[in-house]
């Protein structure tokens, strides 16, 4: 328990003249990560290297700390307990987003965190992770500059953590297969050219096609937390409600019969945890809502 | 066992009063474990703690789809719905006429006990996972089956021998 708690905030990357000698070696600082054996001889001056660093900022201009507390578990050592690593950045030098942050971090000090991203513009979906208790992606939040708290980034909750931030999401995907996910069709297009859709039926997929499958919206949904194993989740009932809402799609019936029994779509409780977190603002408990309502008196 | 039986608490204390014995000054450490102590006031006991990650079959194996049970998924939910709707006119129209005729009376209470059960399914549904805890999961059940019984037989009689729920509370209601 105590190592989840943070209760200094660790210098790191310093550039005080007296420690530059000590530190010349960026990674040495990877390992300082003891909090409780040093904490009771640095309760009394935490942050020191705030003023260094301010006497050292080449822009001249005030710097900005800024501390990020990091999930930390490292499958390596599995006994080990998960741990909260401070890291304090200026923000003056850093990305105005959480994942220029995170690569700050881990280019400058400490190449031992571990995190997913790619696109760095919220495409990809990769960097979703729980940043001041909510589920986003670091690319798209960001770090809030008139606010001195520290910022706690978690992997997302409820996941099998793999290391660090990386959650194991081979359930996730999983489960996206399940509803089989492409255009299943046998009748051919009339002109034997590919499949078209009014513009009123493109429409309908707004809202749905967008999303990435980060899944943040599933690892927040309190239902997915107690079933996963059985509840499908929220990212995965939009998917599904996408491919039911596709005109050119002939196995509506299928589809339905799929969500129709006790856990896949029906646990469903309306929470909107996942409307509220999701990143790209789509709306999959709306999506849910729809699926319900077209499957309520059907067999 | 020893750690279970001492509480949290204790073991904070012990553990600042060796502390404080240390030269190094120790009141940061004192305030914060009192603020944990203070937070956490109860032993924290790890219930249902997460399993080891199992996957069925391979990574690129989709997961099962049970077979449609209508009868427990979209009649289910609208039979739900639509016994929880009536139940709104039905609570309101006692404090418009004042009374509800026994009939009524009647089917307001078959409705809330069915209702309620059908709430309480819900919540051992998700509470109590059958892969996780079988046995707890049917224990619940049948006692909620039992519940529902007894509660119904209650009603029954009050409803047949009595004066009814709705005369009742309007009897005791002062406001």
């Amino acid at each position: 328990m105590a190592s989840l708690r943070s209760s200094t905030s660790r210098i790191l990357g310093s550039a005080r003249p007296s420690l530059r000698f000590a530190s010349s070696q960026v990674r040495a600082f990877a390992s300082v990560s003891d909090l409780s054996k040093e904490a009771s001889q640095n309760q009394s001056k935490t942050n020191l290297s705030d003023g260094a660093k301010a006497s050292n900022t080449a822009s001249g201009d005030k710097p900005r700390m800024k501390t990020f507390q990091i999930y930390r578990w490292n499958p390596e050592n599995p006994t080990e307990k998960p741990r909260m690593q401070s890291y304090t950045l200026d923000l003056n030098k850093t990305g105005p987003m959480v994942l220029d942050a995170l690569i700050r971090v881990k280019n400058e000090l400490d190449p031992t965190l571990t995190f997913r991203r790619s696109c760095r513009e919220g495409i990809c979906g990769s960097c979703a992770m729980n940043i001041n208790g909510t589920n986003t992606l670091a690319c798209l939040c960001r770090i809030p500059a008139e606010d001195s708290h520290d910022m706690k980034i978690y992997p997302l909750p409820h996941t099998y953590v793999v290391k660090d931030l990386v959650p194991d999401l081979t359930l996730f995907y999983k489960q996206y297969k399940s509803i089989k996910p492409y255009l299943q069709r046998d009748t051919p297009s009339p002109d034997g050219k590919e499949y078209r859709q009014s513009k009123a039926d493109r429409r309908k997929l707004d809202g749905l096609y967008e999303c990435i499958l980060c899944a943040c919206c599933s690892t927040s949904c309190p239902s997915y937390w107690w079933n996963s194993e059985e509840y499908l989740g929220p990212a995965i009932l939009l998917q599904s409600y996408r491919w039911l809402a596709d005109s050119r799609d002939e196995r509506h019936e299928e589809r339905k019969q799929a969500l129709n029994n006790e856990m896949n779509l029906y646990r469903c409780h309306t929470i909107l945890n996942c409307t509220r977190t999701c990143p790209k603002g789509l709306n999959p408990g709306l999506a849910i809502a729809e699926i319900k309502k077209e499957m309520a008196f059907s067999a | 066992m020893a750690s279970i039986a001492r509480p949290v608490l204790l073991r904070q204390a012990a553990a600042v009063s060796r502390l404080s014995a240390a030269p190094a000054g120790p009141s940061v450490l004192l305030k914060n474990t009192a603020r944990v102590a203070a937070f956490h006031a109860t032993s924290r006991r790890n219930l249902l703690p997460p399993l080891p990650q199992k996957v069925e079959g391979s990574v690129n194996d989709p997961v099962r789809v049970p077979p449609p049970n209508p009868a427990h998924g979209s009649y289910h939910w609208t039979f739900e719905r639509l016994v929880g709707a009536s139940l709104v006119p039905l609570t309101l129209t006692p404090f418009a006429a004042g009374s509800l005729n026994p009939g009524m009376d009647a089917v307001l209470m078959g409705l809330i006990v069915i209702h309620s059960h059908l709430g309480f399914q819900n919540i051992i549904i998700d509470y109590l996972p059958k892969r996780r805890t079988p046995k707890s999961r049917k224990a619940a059940m049948w006692g909620l089956n039992l519940a529902t019984a007894l509660v119904a037989l209650g009603l029954y009689e009050f409803e047949t021998t009595d004066v009814g729920v709705t005369e009742a509370i309007k009897r005791i209601w002062h406001a």
